[in-house]
């Protein structure tokens, strides 16, 4: 396995000889494997890139069915324009069956003339160890803040940027181990203003400032539910944030929070899974994250009439 | 090889054509070979041969180099092809009976054989034993396993064993690829690439690939192999959890593992009641409830946030539970019921048995998994009972371990499915009774009952079983019951 140090050096070396082996990237989910896939893809076949590289979630079609029909197809059919080979990128390629990843086998070494694979997935522990040594493997670990911000600085002094401290935290902040969503959201700021600040970034980004998401959990906890419910419905309105975007926002805060005993962080973080499953479920995400408020309310044992 | 094609993956491209190209495995090539020539007068003894090893050691590139060598034409069949029955008659059938054009010898291959028993090939094993017993022609099967492979299919073939390769000579081929591509490179980094592949010289050139594409140089520090021992171990995890304060250490350190949510749960839940104590062990297995809840939600609805909050009821959930300190306990890795018992692939197992046995009982399988599959797992501790039971329903290995809570590799499982196997090939199977011959059902048996699901008539059915397996237990597990049982048991269920 190679490490990470290198991934991208390593991965964009590909790109430059236009030659690649099978890859397997392994990792948590958000820390750039399909986005890694994408931008090989995009830079090796230019403007034909879309007819080249082919999507599959795995977790969708896991059968074997899939690998001797579909993906057998999709790996013999010759590549469009004057790309050498196309690029299939299997999604969450754990969730195939142990039957469907041994029939994969001997397909990723046939059509190596007209296909290349790249497998992501969470684990590699679930991928069959004779696939594993057709690929060149990956490990993508969470980013870390560190890495995100020496990326950030240094396209900032390429570009000729001006950018803020507070604005770096906020890039880190924004970005949380995802080294594509920093750079974009650089990128969208770097157009919108002529010095990008904090605001700049969490505006571009759509994304609660922390300060704001930890007063609205601490609000609710020390029983002001008014102003927290109030804080919600701006958040919502106003800055236009999804349910799902409050809710990740909610439970990355909850750790960090001051005064609230461990104890009770886990509570609320059960609550807040229970919460993030109803908004996918529900209708109304307001009507479940104000039901999430009022049992950071109950949790804190304060009712302010 | 494929040296003048340059957008070829390095692996394939480096494949060696011919047998002398292969390094390492001397005396399995020199056993294909012989066994080669004997086909140049007629067909030998055994028309088949099996090589089987691990992956990457050159087993399919030795099988179509053979061919090469010896101006034989190829044809070959793998896993990504269906091998039912018909599709491998047709294929593998028709090339087998029939000589070349030029009247040469046709070599069949068949790659990866030990993964023909799956339920979408079923059939194909016993047809395979059938072309092997009657082919014209030499046919070559290569595995990873050879306890894969169905007995009857071994005892057709010459086995022939690959090693793994020693880092040296992988090394070598590596050094041979770098001077093709015109890339220097240091000894000590191709040693690195080399030990770190553990023998599988595939996997070695896709790393070397990985690091020296594109560079005309190739130095010691290029080589950055992740070292697996400097990452934390789950021991590491669980140490956080049980003997530490911090939430969010307990948590983090997870990310550092390769373990699965469902696999790191049934850790948790091993340890914990060696852990706490009272009311703290209570509220830490109320975490893991929590924790599990979760879990169901990632499996049934695809919604893998949820994992995150699986992660923190497992991990700070139970860091919180303890009220106080706790001596130390030896952590204890999940046993194998625990395990299984968890993971979404032993629910897709359990699911698959009931599948199997309800086809052949034709009722559904939910009623196959509520109502036959609990008896079915009382009485498997009977090995006889066992071998029937997988021959009849066509259980493959996992399936097996799965129902006597054992280890896929043990000794147990293996013969049983090779004596299940067995049996199968011989056309028996469809005569055994699971359930069925005893008491006043006769030849019938449950196997009518559980599919008439009219209220009158089935009643007794399970009471029956029931009984029978009462008796079963009472007479334990004791050598001399069992012997009798041998002796007079027509059905699974006629003790
Ligand atoms: N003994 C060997 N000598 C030379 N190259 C090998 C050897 N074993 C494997 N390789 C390399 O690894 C690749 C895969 O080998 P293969 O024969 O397909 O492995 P398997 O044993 O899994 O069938 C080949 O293309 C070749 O590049
Ligand atoms: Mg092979």
């Amino acid at each position: 396995m190679v490490g990470q140090t290198n991934t991208i050096g390593r991965l964009s070396s590909y790109v430059r000889t236009e030659n690649l082996p099978h890859l397997m990237f392994t990792g948590p989910p958000g820390v750039g494997k399909t986005a890694s896939a994408v931008s090989i893809a995009r830079e090796l076949f230019g403007d034909t890139w879309q007819s080249n590289f082919t999507e599959l979630n795995a977790s969708d079609e896991r059968g074997i069915d899939v690998v001797r029909h579909k993906i057998k197809n999709f790996a013999r059919t010759s590549p469009v324009g004057d790309a050498d080979f196309k690029i299939i990128f299997l999604d969450e390629a754990d969730a195939l069956t142990i039957d469907a990843q041994s029939a994969l086998r001997r397909t990723m070494e046939k059509y190596t003339r007209t296909c290349r694979f790249i497998l992501s997935c969470n684990y590699s522990s679930k991928i069959i160890e004779p696939i594993q040594s057709r690929c060149a493997v990956y490990r993508f670990g969470p980013i870390t803040d560190e890495a995100v911000e020496e990326r950030v600085r240094y396209i900032a002094t390429e570009e000729q940027l001006d950018i803020t401290e507070d604005g770096v935290d906020a890039i880190k902040y924004v970005a949380h181990g995802d080294m594509r969503k920093a750079i974009n959201a650089l990128q969208s700021a770097a157009m919108l203003d002529a010095t990008i600040d904090r605001d700049a970034i969490y505006q571009i980004t759509a994304t609660a400032r922390p300060e704001e998401i930890e007063k609205l959990i601490s609000d609710a906890y020390k029983g002001d539910f008014a102003e927290s419910r109030r804080k919600l419905g701006d958040l919502l309105t106003k800055q236009g944030l999804s349910g799902e975007d409050i809710v990740g926002q909610i439970y990355r805060a909850v750790f960090d929070v001051g005064d609230i005993p461990d104890r009770k962080k886990i509570e609320l973080i059960d609550k807040i899974g229970e919460t993030d499953f109803r908004i996918t479920e529900g209708a109304n995400e307001r009507i479940q994250l104000e039901a999430l408020l009022a049992q950071f309310v109950l949790s804190g044992g304060i009712y302010n009439d | 090889m494929n040296i003048s094609e340059t957008k070829i993956e390095w692996s394939e491209k480096y494949r060696p054509t011919s047998l002398s190209e292969i390094v390492g495995n001397g005396k399995p090539v020199s056993d294909l070979c012989a066994w080669a020539k004997e086909w140049r007068n007629r067909a030998p003894d055994r028309k088949a041969a099996i090589l089987y090893g691990k992956p990457g050691i050159g087993k399919t590139t030795a099988a179509h180099a053979l061919a090469h060598d010896l101006g034989w034409e190829a044809i070959e069949l793998n896993a990504s092809d269906q091998r039912t029955a018909t599709a491998i008659k047709k294929v593998a059938g028709m090339a087998s009976e029939t000589a070349t054009i030029g009247g040469g010898i046709r070599l069949i291959i068949l790659d990866e054989a030990d993964n023909i028993y799956g339920n979408a090939d079923r059939g194909g094993a016993r047809e395979l034993v059938r072309i092997i017993q009657h082919t014209t022609q030499p046919i070559l099967l290569t595995a990873n396993d050879l306890y894969g492979v169905s007995q009857g299919i071994k005892n057709l073939c010459v086995p022939i064993a690959f090693r793994s390769l020693q880092s040296r000579s992988i090394a070598q081929l590596l050094r041979k690829i770098c001077q093709n591509e015109g890339i220097a490179c240091d000894a000590e980094a191709l040693l690195r690439l080399a030990e770190n592949a553990h023998g599988d010289s595939r996997s070695a050139i896709n790393d070397l690939q990985a690091v020296a594409q594109g560079k005309s140089k190739l130095h010691q520090d290029d080589v950055v192999v992740s070292s697996r021992d400097s990452r934390d171990t789950i021991f590491d995890v669980l140490k956080k959890i049980f003997k530490k304060k911090d939430i969010k250490d307990a948590l983090n350190a997870t990310y550092d593992i390769d373990e699965t949510p469902d696999s790191l749960i049934s850790w948790v839940d091993e340890n914990l009641p060696a852990q706490y104590r009272g009311g703290d062990m209570v509220s830490g297995f109320d975490a893991l409830s929590r924790a599990d809840i979760f879990l169901g939600r990632v499996q049934r609805r695809q919604n893998y946030r949820m994992w995150r909050y699986a992660g923190a009821m497992m991990t700070s959930g139970v860091v919180v539970s303890k009220s106080r300190e706790y001596a130390g306990a030896r952590f204890m890795p999940p046993s194998q019921w625990r395990r299984l018992g968890q993971t979404r692939a032993a629910r897709q197992m359990r699911d698959a048995i009931s599948g199997k046995i309800g086809l052949r009982c034709q009722v559904s399988q939910r009623y196959a998994r509520l109502n036959l599959l609990p008896f079915v797992k009382g009485l498997v501790s009977d090995r006889d009972y066992a071998v029937r039971l997988a021959a009849w329903a066509g259980l493959d290995v996992g399936e097996i371990a799965y129902l006597t809570g054992s280890k896929k590799g043990a000794l147990k499982v293996k013969t049983i499915y090779q004596e299940a196997q067995t049996m199968f090939e011989a056309g028996i199977a469809e005569e055994i009774e699971i359930f069925g011959g005893f008491g006043q059902q006769g030849q019938q048996g449950l196997q009518n009952a559980a599919a008439d699901l009219k209220p009158e008539k089935p009643k007794r059915a399970p009471v029956a079983l029931a009984e029978e397996l009462e008796k079963k237990q009472e007479k334990g597990t004791e050598k001399e019951p069992k012997e009798a049982l041998k002796k007079a048991q027509t059905s699974l269920f006629d003790f």
